[in-house]
């Protein structure tokens, strides 16, 4: 992928298999951002194949909205929810209940987003509903709302791009129980992350990726969380040796 | 070879046509009076308004028939683009630049001192500079326009031969507060004041300057609020056509009110025609284009002295419409 | 994120009501409402007869329509986080359009429609090309608008510098189109076209024993901008297109990754910010019979003065077409009042920023309640 003459990503053949939960680690700039927005239609890349469920998506036909109809949904970090919209409106934008010319339908749209909220996400009592905006919610309750917003679409890949950044430790442990029902339904999820100890507990398949290209695939239980930090910090170290 | 002959006698034949009129035309154009004077004009407000078609249709037609090379200026009325104007046409170095007194005498001294001083000539027209015309008359400076503030008294006396008394309570809707250009309001003012006419100035907003429709329904909340009101007088030539409408929204019958204004828009035209206006103070706009780019050339080419011209002869009323209305039409008057 | 933290049986704990003041201020339009009243109740203390009686109401109806359409346009427009500064500039153009149909004999690139013609016969061709007129305006409005959204879009060139550029643009071309010259439609209000679209209703409440030109009545152009203002509100609140542009307002990143076309919007949303300023130019020549090239030119402030007294926020993401038609009432009402009472426009701008202010300050409070305690009111 390349931006003018700034090639973000080179070489790179990513593949996520149907239950399991793929680690994307790598430092800032590394490209890991650029590859999810590629991957759930955000972007299109200058070069490369897509295959989902084993076909070929051509390029032209790509888009978010194909993503979320091909079941690949997206939480990213802190921007995927408008700020002063209400609940109702988050849930569903770009994906209308409407009627023939296009008029949405309210009542549909808040009841099925109050159910949601109860159910799916589990926020009770504590004064959020289908009308609260989000500007109203705490970092953890917007994850909760964005994480809620793809379990109900049901998806088949959840795409997680740096999910527990700014939240609370308990916040944070209710992230990873979610990633780990992911897997536990039987669907899959591509997990990037910082915080090493997270996805090294997690991931069934680590990638590591660094200035553009993936420099190394590392199982589940092949590497401890101190050997990974060291190959990280090794990466890093290189880089700057090299700068 | 016949072919050929008739063929080439045509085509000798057309050749001699054009060299000749190729000739004439230089001939025609050496004995221009204008030739190589360049004229820069200030229009005043935007290209095709009201009270700016004339005076450019009259300047044009001068230009054209003098050979001058004519630039127009155009300020929305503002009169520092005037000046900034002004700064560019000194710039350019031309035989002649005609401006507008909006400014007033004490911004353009300075200006106009460096401008003669370069030997260029500056005449005025549509708002005088009295002070600079006096002083600069030798040098061609002369003034081609309405004085303002007489123009508002000639629209007044219109207004008050037409019945307007002693005791009777007018409306005069203008610009009272922004220097030179409220002075036709206040001729129109005192004048009725003098006669003895409780007059309510009211001073309009920059927006209604701009967009006149938008008084309508002020004046119409004037008059329910001042219902013995007996005129209505402006120098805005873009309100003044607005005014039977005015009357109308407000509930009074044609003729019910006095209406004083100024310039011929086709709508006023139609009014007094229909009686409903009773004056409209002409400025024969075109004059105040044309007299100044014949200024320029007889002072750039025989360095005469500058002349004035006071282009208003009166007002259109009821008796006299008829005969300008083609005129008009034509943006001539 | 499921039930793990609750281990007691559900329960489900009813949605709490807020208190029936609370709900009526949280409605929309509901505190600038007050506003207006207050300014009006205010008006008709100081100047009863001119805001107790029926004329003045009627005379705001008749002309001030095309600068609702455009608050109305606009508030869309701030709401995706634009502006638009050329609608002055379009309503000049359009407007030109429109008169041009009717007076084609003097306009350079339509004479010859009535070459030849016998006056009779151009009178006729009159009243009905004007209709062709109608369609024109709107068609130019559109593709003016259009071009706006290009260079917005695609261009990449913010709007208010785009907008700002195209205003010159519009305007210089209908000066040029109208030859620098302005003329009145003669007549006009004889046509069919005038009775559907700019005639006046219920004539008979209002019109004494006057024999009028135009009779006094409800001006249908305000019925129409109503029906309007209700379309624009279900098409902001209620539409998949009004919502798409409040996600752009709100973030126009955030708008892309949830699968909305933000590029296309943004172009169908100037382009209908260009149909309604055509609508405004068209509407404002009928009513005037005139066309002048300064047409239009002054609104631009007030108009977006209302659009903000009315609520919408500047940072876009929310917009309020109810606020924004009252918001325009306001300030033509303080304009219109200060005038009754014979003082002068500059005291009205006077009091129209002070108005502003409050407005503003206003919709804060509302918004935010806390925000109170920072000017020292609020509970202990």
């Amino acid at each position: 992928m390349a931006y003018g003459n700034v090639v973000a990503l080179r070489n790179v053949d990513f593949a996520v298999g149907r239950n399991e939960i793929v680690g994307l680690v790598g430092d800032n700039g590394a490209g890991k951002s650029t590859l999810i927005k590629i991957i759930t239609g955000v972007q299109r890349p200058t070069s490369g194949r897509l295959y989902i469920r084993d076909k070929l998506i051509p390029w032209s036909e790509y888009s978010v909205r194909r993503a979320h109809e091909l079941r690949i949904e997206t939480v990213y970090q802190e921007k995927s929810l408008g700020e002063k919209q209400p609940l109702w409106r988050n849930f569903f934008a770009g994906r209308q209940i409407t009627d023939r010319l296009g008029f949405i339908k309210v009542k549909q749209q808040k009841e099925i987003a109050d159910r949601i909220l109860l159910d799916t996400i589990g926020f009770r009592g504590v004064g959020i509903d289908a009308d609260s905006t989000v500007s109203k919610l705490s970092g953890g309750e917007r994850q909760g709302v964005a994480i809620g917003r793809a379990m109900h679409f049901d998806a088949d890949l959840i795409v997680l791009d740096e999910p527990t950044v700014a939240l609370a430790l308990k916040e944070v442990r209710k992230v990873l129980a979610f990633i780990e029902k992911i897997k536990a339904r039987g669907r899959a999820c591509i997990y990037i992350e910082h915080n090493l100890a997270h996805v090294h507990e997690l991931a069934d398949r680590l990638v590591v990726v660094d200035r553009g290209e993936v420099v190394s695939v590392i199982a589940k239980g092949e590497m401890t969380l101190h050997d990974l930090t060291d190959h990280l910090l090794a990466l890093q170290a290189a880089k700057e040796a090299q700068a | 070879m016949r072919t050929t002959l008739r063929t080439t006698v045509r085509t000798l034949g057309v050749a001699a046509m054009a060299t000749s009129m190729i000739v004439l035309a230089g001939v025609a154009k050496a004995a221009m009076l204008g030739d190589g004077v360049t004229v820069y004009m200030q229009m005043g407000g935007q290209p095709g308004e009201p009270p700016v078609l004339p005076r450019t249709n009259g300047a044009k037609a001068a230009a054209a028939a003098l050979g001058v090379k004519l630039i127009e200026q155009y300020s929305s009325w503002q009169a520092e683009t005037m000046l900034a104007q002004f700064r560019e046409a000194m710039a350019a170095k031309p035989s002649c630049i005609v401006i507008m007194g909006h400014p007033g005498n004490d911004a353009f001294a300075d200006l106009v001192a460096d401008a003669v001083a370069q030997g260029i000539v500056v005449t005025s027209g549509n708002a005088p500079l009295k002070e600079l015309q006096v002083k600069y008359a030798d040098k061609g400076f002369g003034y081609a326009g309405v004085d303002l503030y007489e123009g508002g008294a000639i629209t007044a006396r219109a207004m008050l031969g037409a019945g307007l008394k002693s005791g009777d309570k007018a409306l005069v809707f203008g610009n009272f507060s922004r220097g030179d250009r409220g002075l036709s309001d206040k001729g129109m003012a005192d004048t009725l004041e003098k006669a003895g006419v409780k007059v309510d100035r009211v001073e309009m907003s920059e927006e209604v300057n701009g967009s006149p429709p938008l008084a309508i329904p002020q004046l119409v909340a004037y008059l329910q609020q001042h219902p013995d009101t007996k005129a209505i007088g402006t120098q805005h030539g873009g309100i003044t056509p607005l005014l039977p409408d005015v009357m109308q929204q407000a509930g009074k019958k044609p003729g019910e009110l006095i209406l004083g204004g100024i310039d011929t828009d086709p709508k006023t035209v139609a009014a007094v025609k229909a009686g409903t206006m009773t004056a409209t103070l002409d400025q024969q706009l075109y004059l105040q284009g044309f007299l100044p780019v014949l200024q320029c050339v007889l002072s750039v080419k025989y360095k005469m002295g500058g002349f004035a011209t006071n282009t208003a002869a009166g007002t259109l009323s009821p008796k006299n419409v008829d005969a300008l209305v083609p005129l008009i039409d034509a943006g001539i008057r | 994120m499921t039930a793990v933290a609750d281990p007691s049986p559900r329960q489900r704990r009813p949605r709490q009501r807020a208190s029936l003041g609370a709900r009526l201020i949280g409605t929309e339009g509901v505190p600038i409402l007050l506003v207006l009243v207050v300014v009006l109740a205010v008006l008709m203390v100081l100047a009863p007869n001119a805001f107790l009686g029926w004329r003045t109401y009627i005379s705001v109806m008749i002309n001030y329509q095309p600068q609702l359409i455009c608050a109305l346009g606009l508030t869309l427009v701030i709401a995706a986080a634009e502006i638009d500064l050329s609608f002055p500039s379009v309503i000049t153009l359009c407007s030109l359009i429109f008169a041009a149909f009717y007076r084609f004999d003097n306009v350079w690139w339509l004479s010859w429609v009535g070459a030849g013609l016998s006056p009779e016969a151009i009178k006729l061709l009159q009243a009905q090309l004007c209709w062709l007129g109608v369609f024109a305006a709107l068609g130019v409005g559109a593709l003016v608008g259009f071009i706006n959204g290009l260079l917005v879009a695609r261009v990449g060139i913010p709007s208010i510098i785009a907008t700002l550029a195209t205003a010159f643009v519009w305007r210089g071309l209908a000066v040029f189109l109208a030859s620098g010259r302005q003329f009145s439609l003669r007549d006009f209000n004889q046509t069919d076209l005038w009775h559907v679209t700019t005639g006046r209703l219920l004539t008979p409440l209002f019109s004494g024993d006057v024999v009028l030109r135009k009779p006094d009545g409800i001006p249908i152009q305000a019925l129409v901008v109503i029906a309007l203002a209700v379309l624009l509100w279900f098409i902001l609140n209620r539409h998949r297109f009004g919502e798409a542009l409040l996600f752009i307002g709100d973030n126009a990143n955030v708008a892309r990754v949830v699968g909305i076309d933000v590029k296309a919007t943004r172009v169908k949303l100037f382009t209908l910010m260009g149909t309604l300023a055509g609508l405004a130019g068209m509407f404002l020549t009928m009513e005037t019979e005139n066309f002048t090239t300064t047409q239009g030119q002054a609104s631009l402030l007030v108009v977006i003065a209302a659009v903000f007294i009315g609520g919408t926020s500047i940072f876009g993401g929310s917009g309020t077409i109810v606020g924004s038609y009252i918001g325009l009432l306001i300030v033509v009402m303080l304009q219109i009042g200060m005038v009754a009472l014979g003082l002068g426009g500059d005291v009205a701008d006077m009091v129209i920023g002070v108005v502003f202010i409050l407005a503003v300050t206003l919709h804060m409070l509302v918004e935010r309640p806390e925000r109170l305690k920072g000017l020292g009111f609020g509970n202990r």
